[in-house]
């Protein structure tokens, strides 16, 4: 009897001992998961031709970690960098790396719409978060938009709309497209294109260049003799830096005004003063909010040798692609579950983005909505190059449901 | 109309002129020596850094001289330690050695100077442009069409008119008779290499304000100087000044038709003129002879 009722205790002590055991093993196993690193897989140029925009794109991505303290849910944040070459091919080669050697959940990074075309063709197959952190084609939340693709910039249909109506007004309304021959050039002018008739401009002609032209003293001349109002241009590059050189030397404003639909700001810097004349549209400002001001100051002391002076739209894009992963995250309090924080991530506003107008994921095309900058190339020494005319919500301007028919969003 | 395509033949004619003062020193050295310089496109961009760096503390003109100098030392250089050392083997080593050398020199550049692109201004004489109704022709591409027409004849004047040029003009039908014969045959190759590279980096000097200046610039210029080498046969300076202005004055007309298409119309040329002459248009040999 005496055994039997022994036996039964140390059945049930056994009992108790093997759930204490399995409950801290739990305990111990979830504890370790929550404390292991995020890691962002960050597929940006290192060599080559746009190495410097990858640089800087990756410095305002550390810029944002260091306001979360390199943490988020508890645990700590790190970035791996591929150099994607700016070559899509290598760019889908090393996503695909992050994402199944280093088992990375989230990317991000780039410069050109091709490798944003390809890294996301990766993110989807292999289900992991992807933003496109500074390629403004219209492809990455138009026709080929995916499920697991943000942008941040905006497109190019944002960017000339911001411009059109101000340069049709004031300027002149005969207009002359020199476009970069490839896929970027040619939506910045068909945009400009579409614009026309709603601002009563009329196209007087256009020029594609081919990219690596140096020398644009003949299109320049055909161009000066057009009988145009505007030149309106959607070129970028080291070519750029030739061209805006060139305008002047041929003494273009002489004749006509000048609009770049999108200008990266690094060129103005990288030509004289003389030579700083055109009507601009850009993504960022360094002078436009005291609080983008206060991001340039931190800036300027932490990275002063760097390839932009102040505070790059490559920079910012960086910092604030960061922010709206790790509030993404926040919101869906967890960083394992992809689709939680692609969800969350949709409608997402952030309003401490340095900026008036604070920036929006928009849930159907996962196109971020914030502001752009217009205005007039300052011809004067130091850095403040730029005389702001308007900050225009891309909210007003933005390609409407009809005009981009997709739904990526988690609600269909 | 008229007055466009004017002004668009006399712009061309500039850009002849400065293409062709670029891939002068490349035909010196790939007739004299056997070797397709590869290199001579990273010293039309030391050329275009020195003369950056010098015009804004010294000014225009002593910058203008003193470039080309620092630039020949490191042609005087490189052929010491590199490019002799392929003189006499099959072209495509000097090819390998030379482009393996610019490829690390364009990294050294952007390590030093950063990735942004630099420009410099034209000199203040030259700065206006020459405007009559609608003919446009800016001054400073006339000073450089004038630079580089000078820097043609100069060297015409010194391979056709001196000693050294006749002993330059007998290397490059037959160098090792030339060496045979008592002459210094690797003086000969190192003061060609030398004068190359000098020309080299007078002609970044020239092109620096008006194409700006970026550490890929060097790069970029050598497709088309090697086209025009091609084109005019190897050595040949008339061949090299017609192909100059042949790839100048086609590429600026071809704008007012085909602008889309003005990069593959020095290839076409080239095709053409390669089908017909496969030595070139005053070419007595070709790089495989």
């Amino acid at each position: 009897m005496i055994g039997k009722r022994y036996q039964k205790s140390a059945q049930w002590i056994v009992l108790l001992l093997s759930i204490t055991l399995a409950l801290v093993l739990t305990t111990t196993l979830v504890q370790a998961q929550s404390k292991e690193p995020i890691k962002i897989g960050v597929v940006s140029p290192v060599s080559g031709n746009y190495a410097d925009h990858g640089l800087l794109e990756r410095i305002g991505m550390e810029m944002a970690l260091e306001d979360y303290g390199n943490q988020i849910l508890g645990r700590p944040v790190s970035l791996i960098v591929a150099d994607d070459e700016t070559d899509p091919d290598v760019a889908a080669r090393r996503a695909r790396r992050l994402a199944e050697v280093d088992g990375v959940k989230f990317l991000m990074g780039g410069v050109s719409t091709s490798t944003a075309l390809s890294v996301g063709a990766v993110a989807e197959e292999k289900k992991v978060l992807f933003i496109a952190t500074n390629q403004n084609g219209d492809q990455v939340t138009g026709e080929s938009a995916r499920h697991y693709v943000f942008r941040t910039p905006p497109d190019m249909a944002i960017l000339v709309r911001a411009g059109a109506k101000y340069v049709a007004d004031n300027l002149g309304k005969k207009w002359f497209f020199l476009t970069h021959d490839y896929s970027w050039g040619h939506s910045g002018t068909k945009w400009a294109r579409n614009m026309l008739g709603k601002v009563g401009a009329s196209e007087v002609g256009e020029i594609k260049v081919p990219m690596g032209n140096r020398d644009f003293s003949s299109q320049l001349l055909t161009i000066r003799n057009s009988g145009a109002d505007v030149l309106v241009i959607t070129l970028a590059g080291f070519d750029n830096v030739s061209l805006l050189k060139q305008m002047n030397e041929l003494k273009l404003y002489d004749k006509m005004k000048v609009w770049y639909t999108l200008l990266d700001l690094v060129d103005l810097y990288a030509v004289p003063i003389e030579d700083r004349q055109a009507y601009i549209c850009a993504e960022t400002y360094y002078r436009a909010s005291p609080a983008m001001e206060k991001l340039n100051a931190r800036y300027m002391k932490k990275y002063p040798k760097v390839a932009s002076p102040v505070l790059d739209t490559a920079t910012y894009n960086g910092w604030l692609s960061i922010k709206m992963l790790m509030e993404a995250i926040k919101k869906a309090g967890t960083a394992d579950d992809v689709e939680k924080v692609i969800c969350a991530m949709e409608g997402l506003t952030i309003k401490d983005n340095a900026r008036k107008t604070p920036s929006y994921v928009r849930p159907w095309d996962h196109q971020v909505l914030t502001e752009v900058v217009f205005g007039k190339a300052n011809p004067v020494q130091g850095n403040d190059i730029l005389e702001v005319k308007a900050l225009v919500p891309a909210e007003g301007v933005a390609r409407t449901k009809e005009e981009n028919p997709v739904n990526v969003g988690c609600k269909k | 109309m008229g007055i466009l395509i004017l002004s668009l033949f006399l712009n061309g004619i500039g850009l002849g002129l400065v293409y062709a003062a670029v891939a002068i020193g490349f035909s010196l050295v790939l007739g004299v020596s056997g070797v397709i310089n590869f290199s001579h496109g990273i010293m039309y961009a030391f050329g275009a850094y020195f003369f950056w760096i010098l015009y804004g503390n010294i000014g225009f003109w002593p910058a203008l001289a003193i470039t080309p100098v620092f630039v020949a030392i490191i042609g005087f250089v490189i052929e010491r330690a590199l490019v002799r050392r392929v003189y006499g083997l099959d072209p495509l080593f000097g090819l390998v050695i030379t482009l393996g050398f610019a490829t690390a020199m364009e990294e050294v550049i952007r390590m030093i100077f950063g990735p942004a692109a630099y420009s410099v201004s034209a000199p203040s004489f030259a700065k206006g442009i020459f405007l009559i109704g609608d003919f446009a022709y800016p001054q400073y591409r006339l000073f450089i069409a004038v630079m580089a027409a000078a820097m043609l004849a100069g060297v015409w004047l010194l391979i056709d008119r001196t000693n050294f040029g006749a002993v330059v003009k007998a290397g490059m039908f037959n160098s090792e008779m030339v060496g045979a014969l008592g002459n210094n045959l690797p003086l000969l190759r190192t003061s060609v290499f030398i004068l190359g590279a000098a020309l080299a980096g007078l002609s970044g000097i020239l092109a620096a304000p008006i194409w700006s200046i970026k550490s890929q610039m060097g790069t970029l210029i050598l497709m088309p100087s090697f086209v025009i080498v091609l084109m005019g046969g190897l050595g040949s300076i008339p061949g090299t000044i017609i192909g100059g202005l042949l790839v100048g004055v086609s590429t600026s007309l071809a704008t007012l038709i085909i602008p889309r298409f003005v990069d593959i119309i020095p290839y076409l040329l080239m095709g053409v003129i390669i089908y017909f002459r496969p030595r070139g248009l005053f070419g007595e040999q070709n790089i495989a002879e």
